[in-house]
């Protein structure tokens, strides 16, 4: 089918076949794909809103045995530089995130074997008797499958059990790209193949949880591969209608194992295009100006993307990699407006909270992000030693 | 909006001059598709797929008597900036660079530096600028429109001197309505001089807690090459604006990606060199890289 009819077909409602989406990505004109992902997000969204969200990712520790080889941010068991936030820290960073107008954390974390599922229901319990409206948006499908290998529980226990404890939703990181190939080039795959990804998330969808879906795109995938990890997602989206946003972000190459280079800023607004055409099923988009910075990221409000994101106030895995862009709730309502939308908070199922938080009360300005741990903090939180460690490493330290 | 933009486009397909009002929907649209597409065609129009770039060495003058001057080899153009106390002063410094640069072409300081200088000093600018000259400097680098004290006069002298301009330039980001005085003050300088070569459109300095935003650079470029048919290039700064908004310009109406740095990170392997990543980006843009040098000439590789 040509170019043109493609367009008509998306213009009529109709549905993206695979096929037609990788015609699209690869020979539609930027302009046009632009176009027609701007008319099917003013279809779904017509009140011109754009929404945006105040929450800080946290990441509890940087300990991991998934070892992939595209991650800047992960240390091995037993290295000086391996963390795990204590309790009391993550409650200190709720307590800023709450100053700054936010409500909810973004938690995940690397695959820490010395971390038990009872660390993490002892960590949603805590937070919750302190904050009992704070949202726990957190670990992704690798990490529910990692805690489920460690306590060898089933995947719909181990949502069940953190449901329990304090779990509000799950972010769709750890995706990638869901095609098996991809993921063993990546090393990734034992963390969690493209079906087990997908069957956490419909687990999760299932026990009644809102999910993200995430592709990381841009390392060794090719563009068909991109379109067939789309069509997972669309697939399960059919199945159980679970998640609330897909958010595309470029693989950031820096001080990785890997190495390479990042995808261009026009292949991103070109891939977020294509997303809105084929995630028909989708209801928001994300901007990713973590990783494509505050210009690009305005851009992609008219490239398919009804959603700013999160202020994020910390971030450290992209920082890791090399991108280190900022922007504060001011900034990031500047660039909507700018743009001729409405700025609208939201929590994380998209609900609308109400207008920018900085017109209600006086809120710091934040221009850079704050990462998880100063440099050369390397305490160990106390209550650790509540929990039986299971690696060599971490066996031996306790000993000393 | 969408009507009248297209109205726009019309008058544009045609060939025929634009209105005021054709002129204010344009600067005040938020449909920057639409927008970036007739600035993209204008291009295209004008130079096909075809992309220019030039890798730039900066210099500074003065330098330490004896400091050796190091040009990197894939420099295509030398460009020198630095203050002195006293302009005569720098000469012997420029020389010395262009000495140096053997025969890749130099460019040296802004006009509005240069204006100042005769200011402060007494001195006429068509004698700093003879100076300059006689080193065997080829171009002064740059001319801030917004901030030239004397523009079109200042501009004529560059060329009274046998000089060339390196490419016109907007120093400071400001509102829209500055934006577009900008852009019609870039298309009158050239209706009188004739001689421009290059325009960049987007301020070189910015606020850092308001920097312009993506909307405000695409709608500037664009705007940029729709209203200017009569400077060539539309130029975007690789160091200044970085990869990602350098490579949008292009598909909005720029044509020629300056600054682009000779040296390449070692550290990083070849796949990190500024070229590959130069020539990769507006090759993922669609369109087709062809490096040039300071002369404007083609680099035969």
């Amino acid at each position: 089918m040509s170019i043109n009819a493609l367009a008509d077909t998306v213009r009529a409602g109709g549905r993206l076949t695979e096929a037609e989406a990788l015609e699209m990505y690869l020979s539609a004109p930027t302009h046009l794909l632009g176009q027609l992902a701007n008319e099917v997000r003013q279809r779904r969204h017509p009140d011109r809103t754009v929404t945006y969200i105040i929450d800080r990712n946290v990441n509890y520790t940087n300990v991991c045995v998934a070892r992939c080889s595209f991650c800047a941010f992960y240390r091995p068991v037993g290295s000086p530089e391996g963390y795990v936030l204590g309790f009391d820290e993550i409650v200190r960073k709720i307590d800023e995130t709450i100053a700054l107008g936010g409500g909810q954390l973004l938690l995940q974390g690397g695959h820490n074997p010395d971390l038990p599922i009872e660390w993490y229901e002892d960590l949603f319990r805590e937070v919750k008797s302190r904050y009992p409206t704070f949202r726990l948006h957190a670990l992704s499908p690798p990490e529910v499958l990692h805690i489920s290998r460690l306590a060898q529980i089933s995947v719909p226990d181990v949502v069940r059990r953190l449901v329990a404890a304090g779990l509000d939703s799950i972010p769709g990181g750890g995706a990638e790209i869901l095609v098996d190939r991809v993921r063993i080039l990546l090393h990734c795959d034992s963390k969690a193949s493209a079906d087990e990804w997908i069957d956490v998330m419909r687990h999760a969808h299932r026990a009644g949880l809102k999910t993200t879906a995430t592709m990381m795109y841009g390392s060794v995938e090719t563009p068909a591969e991109r379109i067939e990890h789309m069509s997972r997602l669309r697939a399960l989206q059919d199945e159980t209608g679970g998640f609330t946003a897909f958010i595309a972000w470029s693989y950031q190459p820096e001080h990785t194992e890997l190495q390479g280079v990042e995808a261009t800023g026009v292949e991103y607004l070109r891939t977020l295009a294509t997303a809105r055409l084929f995630l028909d099923n989708f209801p928001s988009l994300q901007a990713s100006w973590v990783t494509q910075g505050g210009k690009v990221g305005q851009l992609s409000l008219t490239y398919g993307a009804n959603d700013m994101g999160s202020v994020m106030i910390e971030e450290n895995v992209v920082r890791a990699a090399g991108a280190a862009y900022c922007m504060d709730e001011i900034e990031i309502v500047r660039n909507i407006e700018d743009a001729g939308f409405e700025a609208k908070r939201r929590n994380m199922h998209y609900e609308i909270l109400g207008g920018p938080i900085f017109r209600e009360r006086q809120v710091p300005r934040m221009l850079e992000l704050a990462v998880s741990r100063a440099d050369g903090d390397n305490s160990v939180p106390a209550e650790l030693v509540n929990y039986p460690a299971r690696s060599r490493a971490e066996r031996e330290r306790r000993a000393q | 909006m969408k009507e009248q933009l297209e109205k726009v486009a019309a008058h544009i397909s045609a060939g025929q001059p634009l209105a005021d009002a054709d002129i204010a929907a344009l600067a005040e649209t938020n449909d920057i598709l639409t927008l970036g597409m007739l600035g993209d065609e204008a291009r295209r129009g004008r130079h096909g797929t075809e992309t220019t770039f030039v890798r730039v060495a900066d210099v500074q003058v003065p330098f330490a008597d004896g400091a050796h001057i190091d040009i990197p080899a894939a420099a295509r153009e030398v460009r020198i900036g630095g203050r002195a106390d006293s302009f005569d002063v720098l000469m012997p410094h420029v020389r010395r660079v262009v000495e140096a640069a053997g025969g890749i072409p130099v460019s040296a300081f802004s006009l509005e530096a240069l204006e100042a200088d005769a200011a402060a000093s007494g001195r006429r600018l068509a004698d700093l600028l003879a100076a300059v000259r006689d080193t065997g400097v080829a171009r002064v680098a740059d001319a801030a429109l917004d901030q030239l004290q004397h523009a079109e006069m200042s501009l004529d002298q560059v060329r009274k001197a046998g000089l060339g301009l390196a490419r016109l330039t907007v120093q400071h980001t400001a509102s829209t309505t500055e934006r577009l005085e900008h852009i019609i003050r870039a298309r009158s300088l050239q209706q009188s001089l004739g001689w421009i070569e290059s325009f960049a459109p987007l301020g070189r300095s910015w606020k850092p807690g308001s920097p312009s935003t993506g909307y405000d650079d695409v709608r500037q470029v664009a705007l940029a090459r729709l209203l200017i048919d009569n400077i060539a290039s539309i130029q975007v700064d690789w160091s200044r604006y970085g990869p990602k908004l350098a490579q949008v310009a292009l598909t909005v109406g720029a044509d020629d990606i300056d600054s682009v740095s000779p040296l390449d990170e070692t550290g990083e392997g070849r796949r990190r060199s500024p070229l590959e990543e130069v020539r990769r980006n507006i090759l993922a843009a669609g369109l087709v890289p062809v490096e040039r040098d300071g002369a404007r000439h083609r680099v035969i590789s």
